[in-house]
């Protein structure tokens, strides 16, 4: 098991994603509805850069001839050769059960920078604490009260299982 | 396993000319990135007509493409706009991307942008089209990387512009052959376009298919059966078109009447081939009688003299049943491998057919395009 900063929570919104190097692999962490997943950047069909494919939904159909769009957001299609993958679990849409791609697991943490942790985040965080006292602003050294910053951040961990006690 | 070589016709950096070869893609797409590309080409007012209109003509039946516009979603630039084909249009990126990253040695380019001029009944606009295509290419493409090749484009509804345009570009060293798109009124083995293949004869150039522009334009419908609903279903009426022209090549008395030349068919697959070869020699043996001058049984004739790319891959199942299909058609002689850069389905050349024996793969990647395409091996 270890620990990677992707990076802060506002720098990923809904519907977004990016794409990290980790340990020699890439994965794409996506932000789906407020929700976190990450996925293996590799296509187990011809191993094409899976996450740099178009984010769509599930195209359903009611009926003959009629197409709804369903969960929205959830669904990647390999950029080589169009295979659909769920984003929340690694399985593909066509054969769910026998073709997946891996999936690790994502949290929102108040990051104390752990060991594995990337120091650049942490360095980010305190720059964002800098940039919010303005050449305009107060002078804080007038009147200062013990303020603490509480940045959230976005968690990627690689292993086997979910964390067994996750940091809070 | 056998070490192939070419002598590169213009190489700045290798002094004794000699390239070791392990993979010939006979298959790139590359275009221009807007008429602005097209302008300088072109006489005034063909290029104000190539500004307002485009290419004209039936355009793509079947834009509900895959991928993004038909691209890699991975490597779409956002640059090419709709209607010109999707096609690499940063030659940059091509060059990183698939020359450099993929180690292509040699890049067969064949366009995209001007397939449609083929669909349109203006011949005159037409061929201007063409040249302008033609030698927006050399200028941009070839000079650019000496790995380059060129499949040219011409406007075989117009033999006698056609056979004009190979012969005043054929002779350039990077030029190898000319690109039908198999979209036509006629099948290619008629007479009426005798000018283009002996064109090609002169020329030393090979005659490659390309599916594109079935059922736009001045073409007919893209099956028996009219046009297709989706675009999943044309892509399964693909092996007809070449089947339609080879069929006619044979039976015309094509492959005897041009003994020099080679056909490639790009695009197209090629699980389809052995039952296709089966058929005709059985119908060939039934029928001789009223194409007397066939000489020889067709599969032989296909075999010896026809070439097919490797792209869109098949997938059998189970996958090992891809190996009796390349045995059963001479695949040692007559696939060649093909990456269709940049559209979406394409198949990395470093992941495609690596199950094969290495002498096998080596046929495959290159020795086959070599014999292919002549002008590969002798530079001039």
């Amino acid at each position: 098991m270890s620990r990677h900063v992707v990076c802060r929570v506002d720098e990923l919104p809904p519907g977004q994603h990016r794409i990290i190097s980790v340990r020699g692999r890439t994965i794409g962490v996506f932000n789906v509805n407020g929700e976190y997943h990450a996925l293996l950047n590799r296509c187990p069909h011809r191993a094409a850069p899976l996450c740099q494919g178009v984010v769509t939904g599930l195209i359903t159909s009611p009926a003959q001839y009629q197409r709804e769009l369903t969960r929205d957001g959830e669904i990647v299609r390999c950029p080589w050769h169009g295979w659909e993958f769920d984003i929340t679990d690694g399985r593909s849409v066509f054969n769910p059960h026998r073709v997946r791609t891996r999936t690790y697991e994502v949290f929102v943490e108040t990051a104390p920078p752990g060991e594995d942790e990337d120091p650049d985040a942490d360095a980010a965080g305190a720059q964002l604490v800098q940039a919010t006292i303005g050449p305009d602003d107060p002078d804080p050294t007038l009147e200062t009260y013990p303020v603490e910053v509480e940045q959230q951040f976005v968690v990627l961990y690689l292993g086997q299982s979910k964390p067994a006690a996750r940091p809070e | 396993m056998a070490v192939s070589t070419i002598r590169r016709p213009q190489s700045d950096d290798d002094q004794s000319g000699a390239v070791k070869l392990s993979t010939i893609d006979t298959d790139i797409h590359h275009g221009i990135r807007g008429a602005k590309d097209l302008i300088p080409y072109l006489s005034r007012t063909d290029a104000d007509r190539y500004e307002s209109y485009g290419v004209g003509g039936g355009g793509n039946l079947y834009a509900y493409n895959g991928g993004v516009r038909g691209y890699r979603a991975d490597v779409v630039d956002g640059q090419s706009p709709g209607g010109l084909g999707a096609a690499a249009t940063n030659i940059e990126m091509t060059i990183s991307d698939l020359m450099d990253g993929c180690a292509v040695d040699i890049g067969l380019l064949t366009g995209s942008s001007m397939y449609s001029a083929a669909s349109i009944p203006d011949v005159d606009y037409a061929s201007a089209l063409c040249r302008a295509f033609n030698d927006f290419t050399i200028e941009h493409w070839l000079q650019r990387d000496s790995r380059f090749r060129f499949a040219m484009a011409i406007c075989p509804q117009d033999p006698a512009q056609a056979a004009a345009e190979i012969d005043r570009i054929g002779s350039h060293p990077q030029v190898i052959s000319v690109i039908l798109p198999c979209g036509a009124p006629r099948a290619f083995g008629q007479r009426f376009y005798h000018p283009i293949f002996e064109a090609c004869e002169r020329n030393n150039l090979t005659v490659s298919l390309h599916f594109a522009t079935e059922g736009s334009g001045i073409n007919p419908p893209p099956t028996s059966a009219g046009y297709p609903t989706y675009y999943a279903e044309s892509r399964q009426s693909r092996p007809a078109f070449y089947q339609v022209h080879l069929a006619s090549m044979i039976f015309e008395g094509w492959f005897e009447r041009f003994p020099t030349l080679k056909v490639a068919m790009l695009e197209g697959g090629f699980a389809w081939v052995p039952s296709y070869v089966w058929k005709l020699d059985q119908d060939w043996k039934a029928l001789r009688w009223q194409t007397p001058w066939v000489k020889q049984l067709p599969s032989e004739t296909v075999f010896s003299r026809v070439r097919f790319a490797t792209q869109p891959l098949e997938e059998p199942n189970p996958p090992s049943a891809i190996h009796p299909m390349i045995e059963w058609m001479q695949g040692q002689n007559t696939l060649m491998f093909a990456s269709d850069y940049p559209h979406w389905d394409w198949d990395d050349p470093r992941d495609t057919l690596t199950q094969l024996d290495p002498a096998l793969r080596h046929r495959i990647f290159v020795e086959n395009a070599l014999d292919c395409y002549p002008k590969l091996r002798n530079g001039q």
